[in-house]
């Protein structure tokens, strides 16, 4: 519709206003956005339209630190009202028993929840998904009930006599400075939200919510990133619980009920999953339409009931839901010419190579010359159940060679990539990369010391941009911190910007550069094989494993990957490849590995492949007369 | 000796709480080995079958019926007015969702349990209702120092019947095996020409079943029954069913037994507030140890 609209002078001069929009930093289009909103309830100038406003605000806030850890992490928290009471709890017992001021009380409610976050987000997270939602709910539940039975706090009754909070000298009091406080959190929250999305974190997360396997396998230390959600998600909820506690005045067990914990979930799949403008939507819906539907008295949570049913079922997406397409990913980075991007890359790769050679070095391990051993899989077992998938397979892998790996299907190549890559770990046997032992690491570890990979059967990120799908992969090589990263520093600005710019070049090297603004899911299916490639190589990895890159493509896409598989070896990156093209295999490939039944049946140059018994056998039965259908095949 | 008598006396209770819990845990297996959804309107079946057994016994007068006959009416036709709710559910709020986002499943599932609280609000008044006090004997017999009722030892009964009718549905029918083969698998069950939609159904059908008859027997049990019932009765039977592993029958059954004990000790020892702290501690601990539950089996995860 956009695009049908810019065709006329009105549509054009829309998107010039939007584009300029867009370009504007986020936090002042939240602050101007949120002072008209304030401006608009002020000038109102009605004590219950504030105070609906004010919960509005609170409801915003937990359900930005909620859309953490559900919308961008995709964890399902059913108990997020804990952290909730224990902010507001630990704010009002610090202000009546101990006399502090609201504010000095912060930090304490923001670290207690935090804290609580950590103990019990650690040994539960890498429950599955459905498990973790009980798991968090049974929290909640035990919250509430502990400070319902604990008398210091007050048992059934909780804590009465919160005091309003001091402001230098200045005493908040009425509704419109709490709105005008709860404002003020809130352009924070929406600001550190915004900049966390679009932070390295913030893809990593999203990954792990797209495909959490994936995600760990090019770089992603998802465990750690789940955790990083769940307790910030936390610290969020704690500081909206300190705001609650000291506007309510008393708080006790009851606000913080298993509904309170859907209510917000609500707020933000009403909104849309993983958006922010919908969580304020979302906000304003669950806090307000309840107000309207005051009217109805007896079945107002009937009909709230049924159009949140009915609202699932005509917008499963939400009221404002979050596009990751972009229709121009690189606007205002600089442009290079093709030639100056290969030459970019090699220069960049070569840097990076020299580095961890460096490094490797100094650590007094050997580095591997061109031509030298590489990857070492020495007696390596794989089994399940009585199947021996890989039954004792040794070879080695040279440094810079490009090596295949062929096999009828079902000959253990794939769970031998899965060995190597760290997804399972082998029955017996060893694997060294550069000389050291890698089995037992977890993936993302892998990755880190320089495996990339692509996946059999297509697992990238589909709900991403073809561009961040990239960038992901190059998780592993940033070092930003995450306050930099919610402030958005000029030194993740700038490290941000250069992901950004080798993203695209690594799409360029595989020739989608013109592609990187869509959705991963629109692309076809080759298309998507590449991405997958650009994606492990953004890493810069030492060695590159490929499961069957030409599956699903045509003979001219296969003849680009040919040209593909050849330039990444020229930047010095070692292949190994899964395939079952034999023209394809025997045309790029050094070396050739048979595997039949799990079992190494043969190992070498692709004419003495191509003629080896064994493998003819296994690929045609003992038929004879057949013997040269092989070659035949590779024609 | 003392001690050990009150210990048994706890473990008669806790079985007879529980059996009703593994019951509603076997709804949610059911509809989550199939569809891989927490129906969490399940606890809210189990009170609207409550309600439509009061309203037999009690509005149309059922009680005065011959007792057999009575409790026949009260267990059968509920099983079957809740069975055409759930069904109802279905097909209007879930299955235009079926293959659309997980989440918002979820929060229709929660709607839906919002939706028929406040429906049986509307229907059958926010006053706390009493089923008929004396329908089955309330006498009971000591065996040593416990003291174990009729009451008791029926309704465990019934609750028993109807699990192993539900194994045997499971494991000897076509329609069992159907179920077994989507809980694995759904194309490849779709390819075999077994109609999913039509198995989805039976589970949601045998699903309300088993809810609406663990509402009736609380209802016998607690006397007392009301509109947000479902909610806790719910709560404990999903958590029965994580404990047992979700999607495994024998692990719900087995889990719900253990929620009910755990809550029978826990209020006889230490005190009724603490129940959900220590059900869930234990919940918690479990899936930690073991991180499928104490029956699952390991599953992987969107591989």
């Amino acid at each position: 519709m956009i695009a049908r609209l810019s065709d006329r002078q009105v549509g054009r001069a829309y998107a010039t206003v939007r584009d300029r929009l867009g370009r504007t930093p986020y936090w002042s289009r939240v602050v101007v956005a949120l002072a008209a909103i304030g401006a608009a309830v002020i000038s109102w100038n009605d004590d219950y339209v504030t105070a609906v406003a004010v919960s509005v605000a609170t409801y915003a806030m937990l359900g930005l630190g909620l859309n953490i850890v559900v919308g961008y992490a995709g964890l399902l928290d059913l108990g997020y009202a804990a952290f909730f009471a224990i902010g507001a709890y630990t704010s009002a017992l610090l202000m009546t028993q101990a006399h502090w001021n609201f504010f000095t009380t912060l930090p304490f409610a923001v670290l207690f929840t935090g804290t609580a976050g950590a103990i019990l987000g650690y040994p539960t997270l890498r429950l599955r998904s459905d498990y973790l939602a009980i798991v968090t709910l049974g929290f909640g539940e035990m919250t509430r009930i502990t400070f319902n039975n604990w008398e210091y706090a007050g048992g059934p009754n909780g804590v009465l006599g919160i005091p309003w909070p001091n402001f230098f000298g200045y005493e908040l009091n009425t509704q419109g400075d709490f709105f005008i406080v709860g404002l003020f959190l809130l352009a924070i929250a929406m600001i550190f939200a915004e900049h966390l999305d679009h932070s390295r974190l913030g893809r990593g997360w999203v990954a792990i919510r797209e495909d959490e396997f994936a995600a760990e396998s090019v770089g992603v230390p998802s465990l750690r990133l789940k955790l990083f959600a769940y307790v910030m998600g936390g610290m969020w909820g704690g500081l909206a619980g300190a705001f609650f506690a000291t506007r309510i005045g008393a708080i006790d067990p009851t606000s913080f009920t298993f509904q309170l914990s859907v209510l917000i979930l609500i707020v933000i799949v009403l909104g849309g999953t993983g958006s922010l403008p919908g969580v304020l939507v979302g906000a304003l819906v669950v806090v307000a339409l309840p107000e309207l539907l005051r009217e109805l008295s007896d079945v107002r949570l009937l009909v709230f009931a049924v159009l949140l049913v009915g609202m699932m079922l005509l917008r499963p997406q939400g009221l404002w839901p979050r596009i990751r397409r972009k229709p121009k990913p690189f606007y205002g980075l600089q442009e290079e010419e093709p030639e100056d991007v290969a030459a970019r890359i090699l220069r960049e790769h070569q840097v990076q190579m020299e580095e961890r050679d460096r490094r490797h070095a100094a650590a007094g391990h050997k580095v591997p010359a061109k031509g030298e051993v590489l990857l070492e899989v020495d007696g390596v077992v794989q089994q399940f159940g009585g199947l021996r998938a890989v039954d004792n397979v040794s070879f080695s892998v040279r440094r810079g060679e490009i090596f295949s790996i062929i096999g009828p299907n079902g000959g253990g190549k794939t769970t031998l990539f899965n060995c190597i890559t760290g997804v399972q770990r082998p029955k017996r046997g060893r694997v060294l990369f550069d000389g050291r032992p890698i089995v037992g690491l977890r993936p993302h570890v892998i990755v880190a010391r320089g495996i990339g990979r692509t996946f059999q059967g297509i697992r990238l990120f589909k709900n991403m941009a073809v561009f961040e799908n990239v960038m992901v992969g190059l998780y592993a090589r940033h070092r930003t911190m995450t306050w930099q990263a919610m402030l958005h520093t000029p030194g993740e600005r700038k490290d941000e910007l250069r992901t950004l710019q080798e993203s695209r070049r690594w799409l360029s090297f595989v020739g989608l550069e013109s592609m990187a603004g869509q959705l991963a899911s629109q692309l076809s299916y080759a298309d998507q094989r590449r991405v997958e490639i650009a994606r492990a190589l953004a890493a810069h990895p030492h060695l590159v494993l490929f499961d069957e890159p030409a599956a699903g493509m045509n003979p001219t896409e296969k003849l680009e990957l040919v040209g593909i598989i050849r330039k990444i070896r020229d930047l010095g990156i070692t292949v190994v490849l899964i395939e079952h093209d034999m023209s394809l295999v025997m045309r790029v490939s050094g070396r050739i590995a048979v595997l039949d039944h799990g079992i190494l049946i043969a190992l070498g140059k692709p004419a003495e492949i191509q003629n080896d018994p064994a493998v003819i056998e296994a690929y045609l039965g003992r038929e004879d007369d057949d013997t040269d259908a092989l070659t035949a095949r590779g024609a | 000796m003392l001690g050990m008598g009150d210990f048994l006396q706890y473990t008669v209770i806790g079985l007879t709480v529980g059996s009703f819990y593994a019951l509603v845990a076997l709804g949610y297996t059911i509809v989550y080995g199939i569809i891989r959804l927490i129906n969490f309107a399940q606890g809210d079946l189990s009170m609207v079958g409550a309600f439509l057994g009061w309203t037999l016994l009690v509005s149309f007068g059922f009680e005065h019926l011959p007792v057999y006959l009575a409790l026949v009416i009260a267990f059968v036709v509920p099983m079957i007015g809740t069975a055409i709710v759930n069904l109802g559910i279905l097909q209007f709020a879930y299955k235009p969702l079926l293959r659309r986002s997980l989440l918002a499943i979820l929060i229709t599932a929660l709607g839906m349990s919002l939706l028929l609280q406040n429906a049986a609000e509307l229907i059958w008044g926010a006053a706390i209702e009493a089923y008929p006090p004396n329908l089955l004997p309330l006498s009971g017999f000591f065996v040593g120092p416990v003291h174990v009722t009729y009451v008791q030892i029926a309704l465990v009964v019934a609750s028993l019947l109807l699990m192993g009718g539900l194994v045997a549905f499971i494991q000897g029918t076509t329609i069992g095996t159907a179920m077994r083969a989507l809980a694995v698998d759904h194309d490849a069950a779709r390819l075999m020409g077994i109609n999913v939609d039509a198995v989805i159904r039976i589970a949601f059908v045998l699903g309300a079943m088993l809810a609406a008859a663990s509402g009736v027997m609380l209802g016998i049990y607690y006397v007392q029954i009301h509109f947000t019932m479902g909610f806790l009765l719910g709560l404990r039977a999903f958590t029965a069913a994580v404990l047992g592993g979700i999607g495994n029958i024998p692990g719900a059954m087995a889990g719900g037994m253990l929620i009910g004990l755990l809550e029978a000790y826990t209020t006889g020892y230490l005190s009724g507030t603490w129940e959900d702290v220590v059900v869930f501690g234990v919940l918690i601990t479990v899936l930690i140890v073991k991180p499928t539950g104490l029956f699952g089996e390991r599953v992987a995860e969107r591989m």
